[in-house]
């Protein structure tokens, strides 16, 4: 199946000097654009667009768009683990473990886990690409709204393990989640919901103003009232490398977190956000010391970059094997192909190979150049926490301020992002987990379009869910792992009883 | 990280200040395309063809701002209250926001009374297509069959928009129900036709083309007046019998009310130009996309005939929305 001719010409056009120029420019940019909050692969790429109009050959715009695109989901990561700020969507749940390490003095360790976790996902997800990239890419085509539904239902049951041994307050923000997901326009009649007649609530809100500012604004609110004493500053950044314990404990969460985002990036309007939160989900259920997730545990934050890394690559097969674009970034490359002249789709390996194997050898070498680019980069952001939070604050404010702003040009979003601070902040003091919040918010509108998709499509009957055998299957591992959790509470539940 | 977000700044600015040369008077600043859609949306690219071409008839750039979100409204709102001067132009007047919504729902604003009209670019019209290995070969294969089951499923973008409009109207034509499932956009409904997740479906030609030419999606008729230029073999519904008519999707230019006429006037020879450049013919071929200039005088009326059209479907129809 691994087409080796094929690839060994791709290497000898992303080998030549233009080529190789323009995969780093990409790699470099993307990190910027990961680093920085608000500003995303997608904008990036769409303000490239009349530049690479002047690029002779399609190979070469592409490799440098793609460069950006995965290149920013190795930048995401430093702002959330350093700053409590997602630089990026995907990045969001670092959030949650990666910065208690850096209040911990673990600031160089998350982040050099984040860039290998990244590395090793980025390599394993161009090597699927390049090795079953068709046959998968139609596989997935058959994911339609009721199997879409049941794979909500699973992801919803992963929300529970997200609460840990706190379900209770791990549902009030699941239902949180859902309800500030129905903001907006209902998915499917077009109806304006909860929006008040103001007319910037008539959209979704945005899942990046939301993080900012749950996770920014939040921080930000508690640590004035808890002093600088309780902050990150206080603590000397050690150990900039990760350690091999480190290394030991996050392996398998790398690998857990390719595989995992490898198969959600494949599916249309899956991708690097959702396959996140899903790793994030299964390394606490996984892992042994579910308690330290939220403190600072280093698996939090190895699965989940590897996941976002992985479904990057990943979401390159929809859109070279069938020109279906799953995110916003893909679309922008879309629209790059066809503005050359090529037709992303089933024919694109046959006629344009140069463009298939150049561009997915580019992806090779481009992980490597920005592993060595990101990892030098640890030592140098670390030190970024010793500025005094007098000054810190203000800029992190500043960048969020900007960042939202930038998404979608709009001072109302501001407003939103200040808000949800306020509920941030909330939620740190009375310690609720966001960990399910977010996921709901992701999961909740996916679920009630699939459903409701599903239910015309049957006109009215919910036995489709039960008649197609992916959905099925779905669903019979969704009562599998309830059932599971019922008997292992009810085990534990008997076992602390006579003690 | 400030001297990382300088430098950023600089790399950004420069790659958008080549291609801009001198011509001297109307824009002594650079004028913003404000664009209601996300980035690499139809309407974006389009926006980006025209300011691609630009520099040779204007001396200033164009800059191709979007403003997403809330239903499109909130981006045509900002045009609204922008300054009138010409430097703030609405790049999209036409969809379904202009000539749809406004008949289902209140909006702050009124389409015709707060715009003045600069020009029309393009048509986006409506295309009906199924799965290539659908038996379906012609519209009279789909109303047999819409027949014979009773309801046909229709994969839309979203419902009470156009396209959902059009696919009734074929339905109310042909005398078979349809029931629309719309989704999260048109790239969405697409890959759920193609996945063989409805009966049919479609969309505007940027969004079915590449997959008609990748032998997965088969197009079946043009909701058009005339047939589509970017679809000259496919026939229009009304040729196959069908009284399937609609404005499709359009593409215009506005500025806000009370902009001088002579910069209205300056806009809209230039825009015309434009539509005449071969460089943009060529771009607007491979985004599949028909170039269709009117002036505002050809343009304002039409719009009025469209939107009165849409308004008399959506309640034959009923697909108010609430």
């Amino acid at each position: 199946m691994f087409d080796l001719a094929g690839l060994a010409q791709g290497f000898g056009i992303a080998f030549t000097s233009v080529n190789l120029l323009w995969a780093f420019i990409g790699a470099l940019l993307g990190t910027a654009v990961g680093v920085l909050p608000g500003l995303g692969p997608a904008a990036t790429i769409a303000l490239l667009l009349p530049v690479s109009m002047k690029m002779g050959s399609p190979v070469t715009a592409i490799i440098l768009m793609s460069g950006i695109f995965y290149g920013a989901m190795y930048g995401g990561s430093t702002t959330s683990i350093l700053l409590n700020i997602p630089g990026e969507a995907a990045s969001v749940v670092t959030c949650m473990d990666g910065h208690q390490m850096a209040r911990k003095g673990r600031a160089g360790a998350a982040l050099g886990i984040a860039a290998i976790g990244s590395f090793v996902a980025g390599t394993v997800g161009v090597i699927g690409l390049s090795a079953v990239a068709p046959p998968l890419a139609s596989f997935a085509l058959r994911f339609g709204p009721p199997e879409y539904f049941s794979l909500t239902v699973v992801g919803l049951l992963l929300a529970t393990y997200l609460a840990g041994d706190q379900p209770l307050r791990g549902f009030i923000m699941a239902v949180l989640g859902l309800i500030l997901g129905c903001i907006g326009l209902d998915p499917l009649s077009g109806a304006v919901r909860f929006a008040f007649g103001v007319p910037d609530l008539m959209s979704n809100l945005d899942f990046v103003t939301l993080a900012m500012g749950l996770f920014g604004v939040g921080e930000i609110l508690v640590s004035l009232e808890e002093g600088s004493a309780a902050s990150i500053l206080t603590t000397t950044v050690k150990n900039v490398f990760p350690t091999l314990a480190d290394l030991a404990r996050s392996g398998w969460a790398m690998v857990r977190g390719s595989v995992i985002g490898f198969f959600v990036g494949i599916l249309p309007g899956g991708g690097a956000v959702l396959s996140s939160l899903v790793s994030y989900a299964v390394e606490k259920r996984v892992s042994k010391h579910p308690e330290e997730f939220g403190q600072g545990a280093i698996e939090g934050v190895a699965g989940p970059e590897a996941a976002n890394n992985s479904a990057a690559s990943a979401s390159f097969i929809p859109l070279l094997t069938l020109g279906i674009p799953g995110n916003a970034s893909t679309a922008m490359i879309f629209a790059a192909l066809l503005i050359h002249g090529v037709t992303p789709g089933p024919f694109l390996i046959k006629e344009h190979p140069d463009v298939f194997w150049g561009v997915v050898a580019s992806m090779y070498i481009g992980n490597v150049m920005l592993l060595v680019l990101n990892l030098p980069l640890v030592g140098m952001w670390a030190k970024l926490l010793k500025v005094p939070y007098a000054f810190l604050a203000p800029m992190i404010m500043v960048l969020t301020l900007v960042g939202v702003f930038s998404v979608g040009n709009s001072v109302f979003d501001i407003w939103v992002m200040l808000a949800l601070g306020v509920l941030g902040y909330l939620a740190r003091k009375l310690a609720f987990d966001l960990g399910p919040l977010l996921l709901a918010f992701v999961l909740g509108p996916i679920m009630e379009r699939s459903l409701r998709q599903s239910l015309l499509m049957s006109g009215g009957r919910p036995g489709i869910f039960l008649a197609r055998p992916i959905s099925a299957t779905l669903l019979a591992a969704a009562a599998l792992f309830l059932a599971f959790g019922a008997w292992s509470g009810r085990r534990r539940r008997r076992q602390a009883a006579p003690a | 990280m400030r001297r990382l977000v300088w430098r950023l700044g600089a790399v950004v600015a420069a790659l958008a200040a080549a291609g801009a040369v001198a011509a001297a008077e109307f824009p002594d600043k650079p004028v913003q395309l404000i664009v209601p859609y996300g980035a690499g949306g139809s309407t974006d690219l389009l926006a980006r063809a025209v300011a691609q071409v630009a520099p040779r008839y204007f001396s200033q750039p164009l800059v191709v701002v979007n403003k997403p979100g809330g239903g499109a409204i909130p981006g045509r709102l900002d045009v609204t209250r922008a300054k009138a001067d010409g430097y703030t132009l609405l790049f999209g007047y036409g969809s379904g926001e202009d000539l749809v919504v406004p008949h289902q729902r209140q909006i702050p604003y009124d389409v015709f009374k707060d715009f003045e009209t600069v020009a029309r670019i393009s048509i986006h019209s409506i295309v009906i297509a199924v799965p290539a290995e659908s038996p379906y070969k012609s519209l009279a294969d789909l109303a047999k069959a819409g027949k014979e089951k009773g309801s046909l499923t229709a994969a839309v973008s979203t419902k009470g928009a156009a396209v959902d409009i059009t696919f009734l109207l074929f339905g109310k034509a042909a005398g078979i129900k349809v029931v629309t499932i719309p989704g999260s956009g048109g790239a969405d409904a697409v890959t759920r036709l193609i996945g063989g997740h409805a009966d049919f479906g479609g969309g505007h030609p940027s969004e079915v083309i590449p997959h008609i030419k990748a032998g997965r999606l088969r197009a079946l008729g043009v909701a058009l007046e005339k047939r589509d230029g970017t679809l000259p073999n496919v026939p229009t519904c009304k040729e196959q019998g069908y009284d399937v008519v609609t404005a499709g999707s359009v593409k215009g230019i506005a500025a806000p009310k009370g902009t001088p006429r002579e910069v209205v006037a300056a806009l809209e020879s230039r825009f015309q130009k434009i539509a005449a450049d071969p460089e943009f013919h060529r771009i607007m071929a491979d985004l599949s996309q028909p170039v269709d200039f009117m002036t505002a005088a050809q343009y304002r009326p039409w719009l009025e005939a469209a939107s009165a059209q849409y308004a008399g479907l959506i309640k034959t129809l009923g697909v108010e929305t609430k």
